[in-house]
């Protein structure tokens, strides 16, 4: 564990939209106890409404910093991957969402940021330093980033490509990537639908990827991001090449 | 529960019985109307920039929502006093941890509020015995709730601010919960707001008309001796009159040496709290402790001034008048 550091909160001095919106936003034991009641709540609703099932959880790394990639075919698939990771992860998790979507509303905002703990990206045009800041929140204090390269979600349940951004957040840095591939949440709720139907979803966590060694450069973030698609569809059942399904399931 | 306990929590029958309570309502109210009007005539006379136009105004909506928060608990009832004091309490609490690092000590945190919460629980229990010992519980559920974590780099650190933290926005505040169990409560509670509100405006205006020396430069670069001896003697001023002919007639308090402490020690003790906030201020190297209050800061900043004086004027009048609360009926959830 961290030893204490004798610093304000790095968002002391924001109020409203900007606080929501800031990548130094950081919040104490009421937004800890409320992801806490979210967190069980939505393992209950994954659990009986889509019998989810997750495998490779021995793959996760001991502790953060890490990005879990995934494919995007729903709004559940955050909400899955959350409810996927260890409760004690609750306070370091971010899920990377649209700003345009979800941080315009001041109650959406407010829900996103205080329950989900969402970072929002603007993303038309993530500006070089909105990268950078994430890519130092990523590292400091250590978090997981929940990330979606694809960048917004499938509309025929075909995954499509991944967009450089992943790779500016961790190339030459000693954050990891996690592959993750999800199932069945375009079936429960693909784009359109308001309510989920009760389809079973399934979410699949790969080996561990670095890219430390690669420069932070252009080349290297096109590379990492063909790289994790690479890894992310090789989860997913037209494969099965380094599907652990069998893999031993650990208890969160 | 008894009649009695229902009617001082929430009857406000008798909120303008007391001429003190219409005076301070009334004049409360004339500011809060009359403000703006003087900010509209500085403007037109071309004495306002447009900056200190929009600062003033920011202050006197403030103000607004701070008189209507303040008072009118104190009318409604000591139930109403109780509540308000508690939400202070967290929020001020919350505020001092966001400043110091501290909320990211969660179990510490956690101690600090269930701690808040036994004090209120004791002064609406009305169950002074416990309200005193909830400070040694809290005080050793912090020092220990951390152990079991194995981190002991870093430990005196955080249990001293939060023990800082607890006793001074948790349960100092507390102590104006347990005011609200005398007879006469709400005369006891805007005589000491009001004094401390005008205490700070005294040192205010006095520094600027006979301030030179510097007090604490290094802590406070604002604040003047002349200003703290200005603030000192008028606020001791205020208080011996009202207590004297207003407030206390015909009890021991308006003995002239009960008001000769009682009006210089809220003065002191004001000034204190308010260079204590500062000197957290300057150490964490931050302006403002919060973003509450548009004008004013966060709500430490407000009310920094009070955070000493409610357990000194609590202790001073039961020291003179007996046991506050004497005669009501005790532990009223725990009592046999």
């Amino acid at each position: 564990m961290d030893p204490w550091e004798f610093k304000p909160a790095g968002d002391i001095g924001l109020k409203g939209m900007a606080r929501l919106r800031s990548y130094q936003r950081e919040t104490g034991l009421t937004a800890s106890l409320a992801r806490g009641a979210w967190w069980w709540l939505t393992r209950g609703y994954f659990r009986l409404w889509h019998r989810l099932e997750i495998h490779g959880l021995a793959h996760l790394p001991a502790a953060p910093p890490f990005v879990l990639a995934a494919n995007h075919a729903s709004h559940l698939d955050a909400l899955a991957l959350m409810a996927a990771l260890p409760f004690a992860w609750r306070d370091a998790v971010f899920p990377i969402a649209a700003k345009d979507v979800f941080f315009e509303n001041h109650g959406v905002a407010a829900f996103g940021a205080f329950f989900v703990n969402a970072l929002p990206i603007w993303r038309k045009s993530a500006r070089a330093h909105e990268m950078l800041n994430l890519r130092h929140r990523l590292i400091d204090p250590p978090s997981v980033f929940i990330l979606f390269p694809e960048g917004t979600r499938t509309r025929d349940g075909a995954p499509g490509q991944f967009q450089a951004g992943i790779g500016r957040l961790v190339a030459g840095s000693d954050a990891q990537v996690v592959p993750c591939f999800i199932e069945g949440t375009f079936e429960a709720a693909p784009p359109g639908r308001c309510l989920p139907q009760p389809r079973k979803i399934r979410i699949t966590i790969g080996r561990v990827l670095e890219f430390r060694q690669l420069p932070d450069q252009r080349e290297s973030w096109d590379e990492i991001a063909r790289q994790v698609r690479t890894a992310v569809l090789a989860l997913g059942p037209a494969h099965g090449a380094i599907h652990p399904r069998n893999e031993t399931r650990k208890k969160t | 529960m008894t009649e009695a306990v229902l009617h001082r929590w929430f009857d406000c029958t008798g909120a303008f019985s007391h001429p003190f309570t219409r005076w301070v309502v009334f004049a409360s109210g004339a500011l809060i109307v009359l403000s703006p009007l003087v900010f509209l005539i500085l403007d037109r006379a071309g004495r306002l920039t447009p900056e200190l136009r929009a600062d003033l105004f920011s202050r006197w909506k403030s103000w607004i929502w701070i008189a209507v928060a303040v008072i009118s608990p104190i009318l409604m009832g000591a139930g109403w006093v109780v509540g308000g004091v508690v939400v202070l309490s967290l929020l001020c609490y919350r505020e001092f941890a966001r400043a110091t690092g501290m909320f990211r000590e969660k179990l510490i945190g956690l101690a600090v509020v269930l701690g808040i919460l036994l004090a209120t629980f004791a002064v609406v229990d009305n169950y002074p015995r416990l309200f005193f010992a909830s400070a040694a519980l809290t005080v050793g559920v912090i020092a220990i709730v951390t152990i079991p974590q194995d981190r002991p780099k870093g430990y005196l650190q955080r249990v001293g601010l939060g023990v800082l933290g607890f006793i001074l926005f948790g349960y100092s505040f507390a102590y104006i919960g347990l005011i609200t169990e005398d007879a006469r409560y709400r005369e006891i509670l805007l005589l000491m707001l009001l004094a401390v509100e005008l205490n700070d405006i005294f040192a205010y205006c006095t520094g600027r008309v006979i301030g030179k020396r510097k007090l604490v430069p290094q802590t406070s670069p604002g604040k003047t001796v002349g200003g703290a001896v200005g603030a000192l003697v008028l606020t001791s001023f205020l208080v011996i009159l009202l207590g004297r002919f207003v407030i206390y007639p015909g009890t021991p308090m308006a003995r002239w040496w009960c008001l000769l402490i009682l009006g210089p020690g809220i003065s002191i003790l004001g000034q204190l709290g308010d260079l204590l906030l500062s000197s957290i201020k300057r150490d964490l190297g931050i302006k403002d402790i919060g973003t509450t209050l548009p004008g004013h800061g966060g709500l430490l900043d407000r009310f920094d001034s009070l955070v000493l004086v409610p357990p000194a004027c609590y202790h001073f009048h039961s020291l003179v008048l007996g046991p506050l609360g004497d005669g009501q009926l005790e532990r009223i959830f725990t009592g046999p």
